[in-house]
């Protein structure tokens, strides 16, 4: 972890060298044309700060010399100093000796600077009329001067993406080494293994570094967007903005960019009522929106919330028994979360029925889409007349995620971190059959459960997935997944450990079987098969 | 939460502001390097209390100050400026600026000088 102050430090290098770079340029144009009050007035805006920022983290030479040269450029400003070659010759020497103070900030062998140019600077400050004849020549310490480069360089993503692909298959070819070495029982292997899993964990965590952004980036859009919408339909709306610092993978930054807009455009557009309409309901007439981030162990949660008319349970429910998502009589035993999930189905709120709250749902599924795509959870909840908020669960990184490893009928599948709840072990007559499905009380919740062993193996035509006859032995251990607002139980055979895994993608043909997120290698050099928990999770929603 | 609105061209300054704010318990709700994201800022995030400083790319901190009071005439603003900036600080508290921090500035001297603004 930074310290403070070497954070402090490397920021004030960073815009010290940037205000050098833009000095030098400023004052090439004023040489020209020493009129330029734009330029001039950003010289002294530059050097003002320097000056400043010099002198509270306390480089004092260069608050010192900045000092110097703001005061002749003020003068410059008032016409009491000319723009000579004379003066300017002695400028450009102070800001090359700024940019040399700078760069060498940590060099302890660096000396005093010129005692003849700061002289010179004096002379131009005291402003001793028209005696600039007096300014001696500089004795250039350094003509054929070496060009300073910044320190910070920009990388296109797609290099960085590359790196992460060689990154995770390293893991994988690590992992194997390791599990080889103890295999061969070979001490010197061993060692050389242990050693390459800390290089290849260290790389790993280097390369996901370098891609993070702070989410800020995107935050610090949305209140000119957030302004722009509430004068557009003539609302009030305060939007609060907090975690701007966490940071994120840029690549999963820029995922959720357009479902972000999305989800804010829609909280102002339908969420927040009108002032008037507000102050009638006894609210405050500016809605409060507010766009939070923070750090949930591994993963950032993004939490949208605003204070507008919520979403009315009834026209859900109405809507999706219309549309047959759900039987009238489930629907009623429905919790509310999970009726508020059925705003993510494809294309859901454009029926007609449901037109006042369209808005809100046109696109929710293709938001969903999108945060699916990468790993990562959406769900929604909402209270009609007090708000709505929505809460996205992202992974901080693509290629590497945390995941639960277990084996089914001896073959080994992993499930990621963030689509697990709990992992729980209860006997066989807790299970309830319960029509297609089997059903079991989960503290306190009736979850449906399944039993992976028959839904990987059994054809389609056979598969029973209600029969609990076919369990074996009296407990049964079962991950709780969740998706959507729901949850469902997945029996396993044995559990094993968690571990970051690289997941890649099936490839052809085996890419359509959809409850296969993708693979991924273990260090046994066993294949495991990574469970789309979503596509899971759909399957059983269209079953009940 | 008091939340508060830094505005400085300099992101070292800025920093510096915000980590003493926010340590203090403050919630900086959003930081403006120019005059235009200023005033845009102090009608979008609706502080209690915004830092001014008075030399910015766009525009002198004076014309921001007039413009967030013509909008928000409640509104509380401090101004931080470097030593040597005194016509430019007795002409914003005429504006109605509240108070002044002179840079470079003390962590107790900037939180005495907030907290002393927002209490009136």
């Amino acid at each position: 972890m930074k310290s403070r102050e070497q954070e402090y430090k490397e920021i004030f290098i960073a815009e010290a060298l940037e205000y050098y770079d833009a000095l030098n340029r400023h004052i090439s144009v004023l040489e020209k044309n020493p009129q330029d009050d734009q330029a001039l007035a950003e010289t002294f805006r530059l050097l003002h700060n320097l000056k400043a920022n010099a002198k509270a983290i306390g480089y004092l030479q260069i608050s010192d010399v900045s000092h110097k040269l703001e005061t002749a450029f003020s003068l410059i400003r008032s016409k009491e100093l000319s723009f000579s070659q004379e003066v300017v010759a002695v400028l450009f020497d102070g800001i090359d000796l700024l940019g040399d103070l700078i760069t060498n900030i940590d060099n302890d062998t660096y000396g005093e600077p010129d005692p003849v140019l700061m002289r010179n600077l004096d002379i131009i400050v005291d402003s001793l009329s028209d005696s600039t004849i007096e300014l001696a020549k500089v004795q250039k310490y350094n003509t054929a001067k070496s060009l300073s480069l910044s320190d910070l360089i920009y990388i296109p993503i797609k290099k960085l993406d590359h790196m992460l692909n060689l990154v995770g298959e390293l893991m994988i070819d690590r992992d194997r080494i390791i599990s080889l070495s103890r295999e061969l029982d070979n001490d010197e292997l061993k060692n050389v293994s242990s050693h390459l899993y800390r290089i290849t964990e260290d790389l790993q965590y280097s390369v996901m570094g370098a891609r993070l952004v702070n989410i800020g980036s995107l935050f610090n859009k949305f209140p000119r967007i957030v302004r722009d919408i509430a004068i557009a339909e003539n609302k009030e709306v305060n939007l609060v903005l907090e975690g701007q610092d966490i940071q994120i993978d840029r690549n999963i930054l820029q995922i959720i960019t357009d479902s972000l807009l999305h989800l804010v455009r829609n909280a102002v557009n339908h969420g927040i009522e009108s002032a008037a309409e507000r102050v009638k309901k006894g609210k405050p007439s500016t809605g409060q929106l507010s766009l939070i981030a923070r750090n949930d162990r591994d993963n950032v949660i993004i939490t949208l919330e605003d204070d507008g008319k919520g979403i009315d349970l009834k026209q859900v429910r109405d809507a999706a028994i219309e549309r047959k998502l759900i039987m009238p009589d489930v629907a009623k035993a429905l919790p509310d979360t999970e009726m508020l999930s059925f705003l993510f189905e494809p294309g859901f709120s454009l029926a007609k029925e449901v037109t006042e709250f369209s808005g809100r749902g046109v696109g929710l599924d293709v938001v969903k889409n999108a945060i699916d795509s990468m790993g990562g959870r959406i769900s929604i909840n909402s209270v009609k007349g007090k708000g709505t908020t929505f809460i996205l669960q992202l992974p901080t990184s693509i290629a590497v995620k945390g995941a639960l490893l277990f084996e089914v009928d001896n073959i080994f599948y992993a499930i990621p971190l963030i689509h697990t709840e709990q992992v729980v072990a209860i006997t066989t007559d807790e299970l309830h059959e319960v029509g297609e499905v089997m059903v079991a009380d989960i503290k306190g919740e009736t979850v449906t459960v399944v039993y992976l062993h028959e839904l990987l193996n059994a054809e389609e035509a056979d598969m029973r997935l209600g029969d609990k006859s076919k369990l074996k032995g009296q407990i049964q251990n079962i991950i709780v997944v969740s998706y959507n607002n729901r949850k469902l139980g997945l029996i396993v055979d044995k559990l094993y450990r968690q571990q970051d895994i690289v997941i890649k993608p099936l490839s052809k043909p085996l890419d359509t079987i959809d409850l296969y997120g993708g693979v991924t290698l273990l260090g046994t050099g066993k294949v495991c098969l990574v469970l789309d928990v979503p596509a899971i999770t759909r399957f059983f929603i269209t079953r009940r | 939460m008091k939340k508060i609105l830094i505005v400085d061209d300099s992101f070292y300054m800025r920093t510096m502001l915000k980590n003493m704010l926010t340590d203090a318990g403050y919630e900086v709700v959003g930081e403006a390097p120019n005059g235009q994201t200023a005033l845009e800022l102090a009608k979008t995030t609706n502080p209690d209390l915004i830092t001014l400083d008075v030399i910015l790319p766009d525009n002198t901190g004076l014309d921001v100050l007039k413009g967030i009071k013509a909008d928000q005439p409640d509104m509380k603003v401090v101004i931080v400026s470097a030593v040597g900036q005194e016509v430019i600080v007795n002409e914003a508290i005429e504006f109605g600026a509240l108070a002044y921090i002179v840079k470079p500035f003390s962590e107790e001297k900037v939180l005495e000088v907030v907290s002393k603004a927002l209490a009136e």
